[in-house]
C-alpha cells in the first residue's frame, strides 16, 4: 500500500527545506574545514587565522578599536560616491540618450572609456587634488558614473519604435517623453548599471584608502597585513564581504519593488 | 471639397527605399465614414495610413484634414498599431496607459478619473483597470490601446491591421465591439487590413490597392461602396447577398492583381 | 559620397576637439602645473617609454598576469559551473556558499595575497583568478541550465549515453555562451590586474603610471593612462570579435 502523502505541494516544501538545510550544511562544512586546517597548522596561522581568532578580532575591533569607525568611513564614502555617480550618470545619460545625433557623436568615445579601470584615475587625481578624502570621493564618483551613464544611454536608445510613434501621435513634449517614456523604459538598464556602480564604488573606495592613506577598511587591512596581524586582516575581509553582500541585496530589494511590472 | 469631408487624400505618392510603393492616389473620407483599405502585402496600405496620420511625409501630393495640410501627427488623429505589445507602456497599469493620452492633452487632473472610467466602460475593461499589460491577453491589450485612442476624443481613428495578431474568435468579437463604438460615437475611421471579409464586414467603403504600381497600373485599383445595412452581425451579414457579391468581386480582383 | 565620409568622421570630432582644448589649456593656464601635461608631452613620454623598453615589459607583465589569472579561473569556473548546471541538487547545496564568498571584493584580498606571496606575478594573478572565477562559474552554470530542453528530450529519445549527450549536445550548445563569459572575464581580468598594480604590486602598467605620477612626470603618467585605455579597448574589442565569430561558426543568428 503506497502512502499517497507526497502530493505536489507537500513534496516541494520538503525539497525546499531539505535544500536549505543542505546548503547551510555545506557552508558549515567549509567553516569546519577552515577551523581544522588552521588549528592543525596545515596552513601557517600567519596566513590563515582560525575562525575563532577572526571572530575575536572582529569583536575586539568593534568594541575596543576603531573598526566600526573604519567601516563607516568606507561605507559612507562608497554610498556617497555611488549616489552622486548615479544622479550624474542618469542625468548625463538621459541627455545623450535622448538625441540620436548626440549618441552618434558620443557613443564611440564612451565605448572607449568603458574598459578603463576606475582606479587608474587615482594617480591623476592625486596629482591634482593631493591626498585627501575629497580626492578619493571624486574618483569613486567619477568611476562609478560610467556604468550608470552607459546603461542610461542604452535604456533611452532602446525605446521600441512603436512607443516612439505613440509619443509622436500624442504630441508629447520632449520633457514629457523623457520622463514618461524614456526614463521608465530605461529603468531596468539603469538598475543594472547601478548594481555595477556599487561594486565599482566599493573597489575604488578601498583602493583609494590603501594608496592615499585615508582611514577606512582598506587602509586597516593593509596595515594589518604589513604587521602580520592575520586575524585582523581576515576580520576586515569579512566586513568588506558583508558590505558587498548587504549593499547589493538592499539594491535588489529596491529594484524588485520598482520593477514589479516586469513579467520575465 | 464637400462640406462634411474630413480627410482629403490628394494625389499622394510614397517612395520607400528609392522605390515607388504607392502611385499618386486620391480619395476623400466623409465625417462618420468607415473606410477600409485592403490589398496584398507591399501594396502600400500601411504607408498610406501613416501618411494620412502625419507619421510619414508623402513623396508628392498632400493630405488635407478639415482643409488644412497634414505635415505631422496630431492628437485629433488617433493611431492604433498592430503590435499592441509594443504600443503600450509596460510599466503602467491599464488605467495609467489611458491616462497618458489625457496627460499629453493637458486634461485637468480632476477630469481624468472620469474620462478614464468612461472609456474603460466602452471597451469593457472596467474590472482590469489596475492590471499591467503583461497580465492581459492579446485581445484585451488591443482593447486598452483602442481605449487610449478613444480617450483622445479624436476626430479620426487610424487603425493599422489592429486585429491581425489575434485569434479568429477574439478578432470577431473585437470587430463587433469596434463597429458598435464607432456607431455610438460617430467616429471617422480609416482601417487597414489584409482580410477581405473583415473589410467588407466593417466598412462603408472598401479601397483596394494593388502592389507594384507602374504606368497603366495605379495603386488604387478599386473603390467599392458597401451598401449593407447596420447594425451588422457575424452570421447574418456574411450570408447577405450584397456581402457575397462584394466578396466575389474583391476576390476576383485580388486574383487578377497577382498575375 | 561626402556624406558618407562625414558620417564616418563623426566619432572623432568629440575626442579630437577635447584633446585640442586640453592641449591649449595645458600649454597656457596649466603651464606650471606638476599635475597635468599637454597631450603632446604625453606623446613624448610614450615615445620614451617605448624606446627604453619599459612599455613593452610593463604591458607584458600586466597582460601575462591577467591571462594566467583568467585561465585558472576559467578552467576551475567552467568545470564547476558545468557540474552545478548538470546537477540541480549540487546547485541547490552550493548556492549559499557561493553567495557568501562571491561578494568579497577582490581588492580586499590584496593584503592577504601580499602576505602569502609577497609581491610579483603570483600575488597578482591569484587575485585576478579570484575575481574572474565567480562570473565564469555562474555563467557556465547558466549556460548549461539554458540548454534547450527540447534538445535534451531529443537525446533521450535517441538513446544517447551520458558521454554522447555531453559531447554532442551539451558542449556544442554552451560554447557560444562560454565565449560570452570569456569576453566578460577578459574585461574583469584586465581591470583587476591594473587595479592590483595601482594599489600594491610594483610591476606592470598600473605601477608604471603610479611611478610616473610620483616622480612628477605628468606627461609620462598621462601616456600610461592613455596606453592602458588603448590596450583595454583593443583587447575587449578582440574578445568581442572572437565571441561573435564563434557564435556565427556555431550557427547562431546575428
Amino acid at each position: 500500500m503506497t502512502f499517497a502523502m507526497n502530493t505536489g505541494a507537500a513534496r516541494t516544501k520538503i525539497d525546499w527545506a531539505r535544500s536549505l538545510f543542505g546548503a547551510n550544511f555545506l557552508l558549515l562544512v567549509i567553516i569546519f574545514l577552515w577551523w581544522a586546517v588552521s588549528t592543525a597548522g596545515w596552513v601557517s596561522r600567519v596566513f590563515l587565522p582560525s575562525p575563532q581568532a577572526t571572530w575575536a578580532s572582529l569583536v575586539e575591533g568593534v568594541t575596543d578599536g576603531d573598526l566600526l569607525a573604519f567601516t563607516w568611513a568606507t561605507v559612507s564614502r562608497m554610498l556617497l560616491g555611488w549616489a552622486l555617480a548615479s544622479l550624474l550618470g542618469v542625468a548625463l545619460g538621459a541627455v545623450i540618450g535622448l538625441s540620436s545625433t548626440a549618441r552618434a557623436y558620443m557613443q564611440p568615445t564612451l565605448e572607449f572609456i568603458r574598459p578603463l579601470p576606475a582606479s587608474a584615475l587615482l594617480p591623476l587625481a592625486i596629482s591634482i587634488f593631493g591626498l585627501s578624502p575629497a580626492m578619493v570621493l571624486s574618483v569613486v564618483a567619477f568611476g562609478a558614473m560610467w556604468p550608470v551613464l552607459l546603461a542610461t544611454v542604452h535604456g533611452f536608445a532602446s525605446v521600441p519604435a512603436q512607443l516612439q510613434e505613440v509619443a509622436r501621435c500624442l504630441q508629447l513634449s520632449r520633457m514629457a517623453y523623457a520622463f514618461k517614456i524614456g526614463l521608465p523604459n530605461a529603468m531596468p538598464d539603469i538598475f543594472a548599471g547601478m548594481r555595477l556602480s556599487l561594486t565599482v564604488s566599493l573597489i575604488v573606495s578601498v583602493v583609494g584608502e590603501m594608496i592615499a592613506s585615508q582611514p577606512g577598511l582598506g587602509q586597516a587591512i593593509l596595515l594589518a597585513a604589513r604587521s602580520f596581524r592575520a586575524s585582523e586582516l581576515f576580520a576586515g575581509i569579512v566586513l568588506l564581504g558583508l558590505i558587498g553582500f548587504a549593499s547589493s541585496a538592499l539594491l535588489a530589494v529596491f529594484e524588485k519593488r520598482l520593477l514589479k511590472w516586469q513579467k520575465s | 471639397m464637400a462640406h462634411n469631408t474630413v480627410l482629403n487624400i490628394n494625389q499622394v505618392a510614397i517612395n520607400l527605399g528609392g522605390r515607388e510603393v504607392l502611385s499618386p492616389t486620391s480619395f476623400d473620407v466623409a465625417r462618420g465614414e468607415f473606410v477600409c483599405i485592403v490589398g496584398p502585402s507591399g501594396c502600400g496600405k500601411t504607408t498610406l495610413l501613416r501618411a494620412a496620420s502625419g507619421l510619414l511625409a508623402p513623396a508628392s501630393g498632400q493630405v488635407l484634414r478639415n482643409g488644412l495640410r497634414v505635415t505631422e501627427p496630431s492628437r485629433e488623429v488617433a493611431f492604433v498599431f498592430q503590435d499592441y505589445g509594443r504600443a503600450l507602456l509596460p510599466w503602467r497599469t491599464v488605467g495609467g496607459n489611458i491616462a497618458l493620452a489625457l496627460e499629453a492633452a493637458n486634461v485637468p487632473e480632476q477630469e481624468r478619473g472620469g474620462r478614464i472610467a468612461d472609456v474603460l466602460k466602452k471597451v469593457g475593461l472596467t474590472q482590469h483597470a489596475h492590471k499591467f499589460p503583461a497580465q492581459l491577453s492579446g485581445g484585451m491589450q488591443q482593447r486598452v490601446q483602442i481605449a487610449r485612442c478613444l480617450a483622445q476624443q479624436p476626430q479620426v481613428l487610424m487603425m493599422d491591421e489592429p486585429f491581425g495578431a489575434l485569434d479568429a474568435m477574439t478578432r470577431q468579437s473585437l470587430q463587433d465591439e469596434l463597429a458598435r463604438l464607432v456607431l455610438n460615437d460617430g467616429l471617422t475611421v480609416l482601417f487597414v487590413t489584409h482580410d477581405l471579409e473583415e473589410a467588407i464586414y466593417l466598412g462603408d467603403r472598401v479601397v483596394a490597392l494593388q502592389s507594384n504600381p507602374g504606368p497603366g497600373r495605379p495603386s488604387l485599383a478599386r473603390m467599392l461602396d458597401v451598401n449593407i445595412p447596420r447594425p451588422r452581425t457575424q452570421l447574418a451579414t456574411k450570408e447577405h447577398p450584397e456581402f457575397l457579391r462584394l466578396r466575389r468581386e474583391l476576390f476576383a480582383f485580388i486574383e487578377q492583381s497577382h498575375d | 559620397m561626402i556624406d558618407r565620409l562625414l558620417i564616418k568622421l563623426r566619432p572623432w570630432w568629440f575626442p579630437v576637439i577635447a584633446l585640442a582644448l586640453f592641449e591649449a589649456y595645458a600649454r597656457t593656464v596649466g603651464k606650471s602645473s606638476d599635475a597635468i601635461a599637454p597631450p603632446s608631452a604625453a606623446l613624448r613620454g610614450f615615445a620614451s617609454a617605448l624606446s627604453d623598453g619599459s612599455l613593452l615589459s610593463a604591458t607584458a607583465f600586466t597582460l601575462g598576469s591577467a591571462a594566467l589569472g583568467l585561465l585558472l579561473a576559467a578552467a576551475l569556473g567552467i568545470a564547476a559551473g558545468m557540474a552545478l548546471g548538470l546537477s540541480p541538487r549540487a546547485a541547490r547545496l552550493s548556492f549559499l556558499s557561493i553567495e557568501v564568498f562571491r561578494p568579497i571584493p577582490s581588492v580586499a584580498l590584496i593584503p592577504l595575497a601580499m602576505l602569502v606571496f609577497g609581491f610579483g606575478l603570483r600575488m597578482e594573478f591569484s587575485i585576478v583568478a579570484f575575481a574572474c572565477f565567480w562570473p565564469m562559474l555562474l555563467l557556465s552554470q547558466a549556460a548549461v541550465q539554458q540548454v534547450e530542453p527540447r534538445l535534451l528530450e531529443v537525446s533521450r529519445v535517441l538513446g544517447l549515453s551520458p558521454l554522447q549527450r555531453a559531447n554532442k549536445i551539451i558542449l556544442p550548445a554552451i560554447i557560444p555562451r562560454l565565449f560570452v563569459a570569456l569576453r566578460l572575464g577578459v574585461a574583469v581580468a584586465l581591470v583587476v590586474a591594473v587595479t592590483v598594480e595601482i594599489a600594491a604590486n610594483p610591476h606592470g602598467m598600473g605601477y608604471a603610471m603610479m611611478i610616473a605620477q610620483q616622480s612628477l612626470n605628468p606627461g609620462l603618467m598621462l601616456a600610461w593612462l592613455m596606453w592602458i585605455s588603448v590596450v583595454g579597448f583593443v583587447i575587449n574589442y578582440g574578445a568581442l570579435r572572437l565571441e561573435r565569430a564563434v557564435a556565427k561558426a556555431m550557427g547562431q543568428a546575428g
